[in-house]
Order: C-alpha cells, then sequence, then structure tokens
C-alpha cells in the first residue's frame, strides 16, 4: 500500500514472501527461545548428574543390618536399610529407605532387596514361610531367590555381604550393601 | 496425499475457513508499526503461559516447601534460572507493554464510541495482569514476596464495608501460611489465566469487529497476513529479546531468604510498578485516618476516571473529552514517575534503609549457600528453618538481641540509638563472648584477667585479677593450666563428675597439679573438693567449664551458688528461662559459641559488617 504503482507488479510477490518467510522464522525463534529451556527443565532428571554422586554413601556403602546370632539357620528375616535422603530440594536425616531379606547358611549369609525385581512391589514371606512372595503379581521366589513360578524376570536381586567379627564382643556382623535395580528385566542393572 | 488428507479434515472441521478468516482479516489503511502493541502484549502473555506452565511442573505450593522447589528451580535444575527469569521479567514486560498499549489506544482515540467496551474489556485485562504480578510475587514465599503481600492484603482489608472479610478469605485466614500460598496459587495459575484468556478472547473478537483506528487520510486496505503479522512477529521478537537479555544478564530472577515472619527490620518494598503507590500512602496527606484517601480513594477515582473515558464524549464535545483524557493519564503518568523516583532516591539517602537491606542480603546469600551446601540443605519441617536452625546466621541474632547489651563479641557490642537519636555502641560491662571456653580465651584469661576481653569492665569480678597479682605461675606453666581448663568443655552432657574425675585425660593431666594448687584455692569442681577445695574467695564452680552445659546452667540460672550467686544483686548477669530463651534458641546459641556450624565461603564476605 501507498507504493507507487508502477512498482507493484515486480515488488509485491517478493515484498510477500520476504514477510511470509520471516514471520515464520521469528515466530520460529520466539518458540525456540522459550521452549527449549522449557525442555530441559523437564528432562532435568535425566540430564543432571546423580544426587548419588554428592551423596554421603559412608566409605564404601557397607551398612551394618544385624548379628549373625539373629537369624536362625533357613529362617528369613526383613531389616531397614537407613540412608540420608535428598528428595529434590529437602534434605531428610539418616532414616529408613529399603529393606533387605536375610538368610543364614551355615556361617555364611545370603542378602535379597526385598524390592521385587518384577515392577518393584516388596516382597514377602510365602505362607509356608519357606519361600519369598510378592503380594503385587503374585512373583514367588525360593529362599534362595531363585524363581519359583514365571512371573519374574529374573531371581531375587542379592547384595553383597561382608561378615565381620567385632573388636568389642565376640558377635559377628553382618554388613550389607543396600543398592537398587532396575525392574522388570532380565539382566540385574543398578540404577543410578 | 497431504493435500486430501487437509481436504478431508477441511471437511470435517472448516479449519481452512478458519484460518484465512482469522489472517486475511483487512486491515484498514495497510499495515502499520503502531498497530504492534496489542500483539505484543499477547506474546508477552503467550510466553508467560509456557514459562509459567514449565515452573508449575516444579513449584509446590506450601509454607515449608515453597522456597525449597523455587531454590531447587532457580539453582539445581536444568535451565531452570532461564524459565524463571523469563516468568520473572516476562511478568514486568507484560505490565510495560499493556501500558504502552494503553497509551497508543488512549492518543489514537480509539476507546470513543463505537469502541467503548474494547477499551473497558482492556481496562479488565490491565487489572487481572496486575492480580497476576500481586498473586505471583507471593509464590517463592521469600521475604520479598512475603512482606510486600502482607501489605498489600492488609491495603484490601482498609476497604469500606466488606474489606476484612475479603482480605481473610483471599489470606485464608487471619495467619499467612499454607492456606495463603494455595490461595494465591490457585489464583495465579488457574482463575486469572481463565479469566485473562476469555477476556483475551472477547477483546480481539470487539476488536474485529470495528478494526483498527486508521488515520483519517489512510485509504483502502491490506489483509492482516502476511506483512502486519510480520511487523508484530518483529515486535514480538524484540519482547522475548529483551526479556531474554535481562534473565541472562540478571542471570535468573532473584530469591530472597526463605520469608520469616518474626523478622523485626525487613525493609519491605513492592515491585517498581506499584511504588508509586506505595510513596503515595507515606504523603503526610494520607497519614493516620486519611490512609483511606491515598490507599483506596486516589486509586479508585483513578480506575473510574479510566472506565470513564469513552463516556465523556456524551457530556462534552468529543475533542475536549480527548484533551481531558489524554490529559489526564500523562498527567498521572507523570506524577507515578515523580512518585517512583522520590520513592527510590528516599531509599538510597537513607542509612537505616541501607543497613537493613545489607543485612536482608547477608541472611539471602546465607540461605542460598546453605540450600545448596551438601551438610546442610533445606530440612524437613520447611525452608524457613534453614536459617532458623543456623548457629550462625539464629545464633548470631540471639546473640546481638540477647547478650550483647552487656557482653561483647569479637571486641564489639551492638549499636543502639541512644536517647539523642544518634547509634552509639552499647558499653560493654562484662566479658567477650568470643572463643569463650577455648584454650586461647583461658590463656588470654590467665594471662592478663583486667583485659576488656575478660573481667577489665566488670566491677565485681576482681577475683581473677587479685590472683594474678600474687600469682608465681611461669608461662609455660599457665600453658598447662590453660589446656587442662580448656579440657573442661569437652565434658559431655551425660557425663557424672565421678566418671570423669577417673578419666585418664584427668588423672594424668600435666595441668592437674598446678590447677589444684593455684586455681583450686578459690575455685571448686568436685564437692568432695578433690580437684580444689576454693573457699579463698567466693567463685563459680568449673566443673564441666565452657561445655553447653556449663554455659547453659550459667545462662539458665546465673544466681546458682555454683555459678555467680556470690555476687551482690545488681551486678549479676539476668537469668533466661525458657520462656525468654527457647531450647532451639539455646541449641543454636551454643553451637555458635562452640563454632560448630558451617562456615560461610570465604568470597563477598564484605557486605557482613554491620
Amino acid at each position: 500500500m501507498g507504493e507507487p504503482p508502477k512498482e507493484k507488479p515486480v515488488t509485491e510477490p517478493n515484498r510477500r514472501s520476504f514477510h511470509k518467510f520471516g514471520s515464520i522464522l521469528l515466530g520460529s525463534i520466539i518458540g525456540a527461545v522459550l521452549t527449549i529451556p522449557g525442555i530441559g527443565f523437564i528432562l532435568s532428571p535425566i540430564l543432571r548428574k546423580t544426587d548419588a554422586e554428592d551423596g554421603e554413601s559412608t566409605g564404601d556403602g557397607f551398612q551394618a543390618l544385624a548379628k549373625l546370632s539373629d537369624l536362625q539357620e533357613g529362617i528369613p528375616k526383613v531389616f531397614p536399610v537407613l540412608g540420608k535422603v535428598k528428595d529434590a530440594w529437602v534434605q531428610y536425616p539418616e532414616e529408613p529407605v529399603g529393606s533387605v531379606w536375610l538368610v543364614r547358611k551355615g556361617e555364611a549369609v545370603d542378602a535379597f532387596s526385598a524390592e521385587c525385581p518384577h515392577l518393584g512391589c516388596a516382597v514377602s514371606l510365602g505362607p509356608d514361610g519357606n519361600s519369598f512372595f510378592c503380594p503385587c503379581h503374585t512373583s514367588a521366589f525360593t529362599l534362595e531367590g531363585k524363581p519359583n513360578n514365571p512371573v519374574p524376570p529374573r531371581a531375587m536381586d542379592s547384595l553383597e555381604v561382608v561378615l565381620k567379627q567385632t573388636p568389642a564382643s565376640d558377635e559377628t556382623e553382618i554388613r550389607v550393601k543396600f543398592q537398587r535395580f532396575r525392574t522388570a528385566i532380565p539382566e540385574k542393572s543398578p540404577l543410578a | 496425499m497431504l493435500k486430501q488428507l487437509s481436504d478431508w479434515l477441511d471437511n470435517r472441521t472448516g479449519y481452512k475457513h478458519l484460518i484465512s478468516e482469522t489472517l486475511d482479516e483487512p486491515v484498514k489503511g495497510g499495515a502499520r508499526w503502531k498497530y504492534v502493541f496489542g500483539s505484543a502484549v499477547t506474546t508477552a502473555f503467550m510466553m508467560q503461559l509456557i514459562t509459567g506452565i514449565f515452573l508449575m511442573t516444579a513449584y509446590s505450593p506450601s509454607s515449608s516447601t515453597a522456597w525449597g522447589s523455587v531454590y531447587f528451580i532457580s539453582y539445581e535444575m536444568v535451565g531452570g534460572w532461564f524459565v524463571r527469569g523469563m516468568h520473572h521479567f516476562g511478568a514486568q514486560a507484560m505490565v510495560i507493554l499493556l501500558f504502552l498499549h494503553l497509551l497508543q489506544v488512549l492518543i489514537a482515540g480509539a476507546y470513543h464510541a463505537p469502541r467503548e467496551v474494547n477499551w473497558w474489556l482492556g481496562m479488565v485485562l490491565l487489572f487481572i495482569t496486575l492480580g497476576f504480578s500481586l498473586t505471583g510475587y507471593l509464590l517463592p514465599w521469600d521475604q520479598k514476596g512475603y512482606w510486600a503481600t502482607k501489605v498489600a492484603t492488609n491495603i484490601m482489608g482498609l476497604t469500606p464495608l466488606f474489606g476484612a472479610q475479603v482480605q481473610k478469605v483471599v489470606v485464608g485466614g487471619s495467619e499467612y501460611g499454607n492456606q495463603t500460598l494455595t490461595r494465591f496459587f490457585g489464583l495465579h495459575v488457574g482463575v486469572l489465566p481463565g479469566l485473562l484468556i476469555m477476556t483475551l478472547a472477547a477483546h480481539i473478537m470487539v476488536f474485529r469487529r470495528h478494526g483498527v483506528t486508521a488515520p483519517k487520510s489512510s485509504t483502502g486496505s491490506e489483509p492482516f497476513w502476511p506483512k502486519q503479522v510480520f511487523m508484530d512477529t518483529v515486535a514480538s521478537v524484540a519482547v522475548v529479546g529483551v526479556v531474554a537479555f535481562f534473565a541472562i544478564a540478571e542471570r535468573g530472577a532473584p530469591l530472597d531468604a526463605p520469608a520469616e515472619p518474626s523478622s523485626s527490620d525487613y525493609p519491605a518494598r513492592p515491585e517498581w510498578y506499584f511504588l508509586s503507590l506505595f510513596q503515595l500512602l507515606k504523603q503526610p496527606a494520607f497519614a493516620g485516618e486519611n490512609e483511606i484517601i491515598g490507599a483506596i480513594i486516589v486509586p479508585g477515582a483513578i480506575v473510574a476516571a479510566l472506565f470513564a473515558f469513552p463516556l465523556l464524549e456524551k457530556f462534552i464535545p468529543r475533542k475536549l473529552a480527548h484533551l481531558l483524557a489524554c490529559g489526564l493519564v500523562f498527567g498521572l503518568t507523570g506524577a507515578a514517575g515523580l512518585l517512583t523516583m522520590q520513592a527510590m532516591t528516599a531509599d538510597s539517602g537513607d542509612a537505616d534503609f541501607k543497613i537493613s537491606r545489607d543485612k536482608a542480603d547477608v541472611a539471602r546469600r546465607r540461605a542460598l549457600f546453605l540450600a545448596g551446601n551438601p551438610k546442610a540443605g533445606v530440612p524437613p519441617e520447611g525452608s524457613r528453618y534453614l536459617l532458623l536452625n543456623d548457629p550462625l546466621h539464629t545464633g548470631q541474632q540471639i546473640l546481638e538481641q540477647k547478650c550483647l547489651s552487656c557482653h561483647y563479641f569479637d571486641g564489639k557490642g551492638v549499636m543502639e540509638r541512644g536517647k539523642d537519636g544518634k547509634k552509639v555502641m552499647t558499653r560493654q560491662v562484662a566479658s567477650d563472648l568470643s572463643g569463650f571456653g577455648s584454650r586461647g580465651w583461658v590463656r588470654g584469661l590467665l594471662d592478663n584477667p583486667s583485659d576488656t576481653k575478660y573481667f577489665g569492665t566488670t566491677p565485681q569480678c576482681g577475683g581473677m585479677k587479685r590472683w594474678k597479682k600474687t600469682s608465681k605461675l611461669k608461662p609455660d606453666e599457665l600453658d598447662k593450666v590453660a589446656d587442662f581448663v580448656a579440657s573442661f568443655a569437652k565434658v559431655g552432657n551425660e557425663e557424672t563428675i565421678d566418671d570423669w574425675m577417673t578419666k585418664e585425660d584427668v588423672t594424668k593431666h600435666p595441668g592437674l597439679e598446678l590447677f589444684k594448687k593455684d586455681c583450686g584455692r578459690c575455685h571448686t569442681v568436685d564437692a568432695g573438693g578433690a580437684l580444689g577445695e576454693g573457699g579463698e574467695e567466693e567463685a563459680p564452680n568449673l566443673f564441666g567449664w565452657g561445655s553447653p552445659r556449663w554455659i547453659q546452667r550459667m545462662i539458665r540460672h546465673p544466681e546458682a551458688a555454683d555459678r555467680y550467686g556470690f555476687l551482690e544483686q545488681k551486678g549479676q548477669m539476668p537469668g533466661f528461662d525458657e520462656t525468654e530463651l527457647a531450647v532451639r534458641e539455646m541449641t543454636v546459641l551454643m553451637k555458635l559459641l562452640k563454632g560448630d556450624y558451617i562456615p560461610n565461603p570465604p568470597e563477598p564476605a564484605k557486605a557482613g559488617s554491620h
């Protein structure tokens, strides 16, 4: 508008397409500036380094859960695992963060995470007291942690155990390294 | 294929018609740069909507979690500082752009008939936007938002008839807390966006009905797409660019220390575009009973006048009405500018304001530092306890409020206003508490009890001075005594004197015999007198001296026989029971005196002096 009429046929189409593409380009830039940081924001849990790296897992990550004399041969017992939890911005003091099943076999001890390898429910003791059983989707395991039915994708997650003589008494301490693993896959793959 | 699909979709939805309706809207007189303001405001709003939704996924509205979640957004999440920065500066851009849009519409006379309704809708949009900024300001639950909101809602409470009730409903009670936050959050992310979108839709609809107010000289028309769209987009890029510039230059949005309702000297200020109203209230004309005039009636009258602009022409000639409207707005803008400048210069020239602001900044830096420190972090009780449980921050505060009117700390008392209005440092009449109970403190005392750090300013406590005059202990012997006495501070809360006295650390300590011989002449430790029989002069019992248990008893019961009960009443330290010094306060005070806290990082230590 307002142009001398003779120029119109020449410049109008160019100008129109300049305005069209300009609008689309600039509009996309605005969109990108607003959404890309936002997408990074939403993807924070993947992009940020995990809290475990700056967490304070004391030394080797093993913690004493019980004494050997607390366990009777072949009778599983569950013990809480303590940990300091950082829930986003909140720093909780040390409190129970998970449970571990301990089974004594002579002078050795098996430790299993109570988190079901199927979908993460809490595994409890079967009605016979001689097997493990998950109340959610009926995963069943032997006392050795082996699957008893086809529901679980793998055996119960065994945890590293160290038996340590305490210097003060002649008790043997059961020290376990607690870890979490990805659920629903055949491999035992540690989380974070 | 694509054509078929779009034809099918168009057949079912009619979207092509809708798009062409939107884009081919004729712009009377052709596209112009001066028509971009409406779109620029809309872009600013879209920006707020997008960044706001992102923020909503990470924000937690409760008085214990809000600050922590905003901290997490700003300092821990990827790009969080930028998203929040865009939202923060975008809000200000929106207010500015709305004002520019208003001016443009006013000057163009676009409020005259038949566009009255759209002027009113625009006014409504302006108030919704101010509602956004008012509610959003509180959400971080930091000092700044907390105090500014308290003032704003108290002004609301001044409204005649139902003000108090409205205030109570908005605040969610008479106390500011969880209910205030959930309500403000609900308003900010639910009610106001809904209202704004509906009003904006109506605004644009009505605008399309009447079109732009083209200059009289212009002829013909041109479709909205693409030229006007291009101009609008360029303006939008400028808006987003300027906002992004501020967000980056300022490294995001500011976050003050967590809201602390017990603050006694927080210098509350509203957002800059409310500063003129803030300053208006400070005018002597609106003091006391006239407060309501400055707080409600004047702003209310301005709003009423703005609403009445389109109706003026019914009573006076259109030209005169226009002149009057423009004159009023320009006059008000000038006045507001003047008041804003007045408010700013008043603050920058006010030493007390600067002191309070510096203090608030020290608290802010401390809170941010602790929140990000793996040894601290926001405690589960709530963000407020980040500072409340911090010995350095709260312990220091308690020390200043309750101890430093007599004691000194690190050679300093507190500044107090004298009768003549001038600020002077309190006079020292008791020992300097920095390092109390440490070896250095004891060794210094043994060297020179008359030093102001010890009993130099305490008239009745002459015992140590008299001992010094007669004592023949050599420096290396004094070292041993100091070592021994400093070890008392390690006595645990549960430890009994019998357990302690049989420890090898005590029985075989090189300073033990010297202590018995010299100190034991006046001081006692155990009831049996094994470490000293005392009696030559009256002196406090030294079991656990310098340990939290000793200090706590000294604070709670300075008049006890095993402390300084032997002094004359007027020379005694006043006792502090649990109503005067709560258990939690005692705990942080002890930790401060024992140096049991996370020290500040060394870098910007300058602003820490008061």
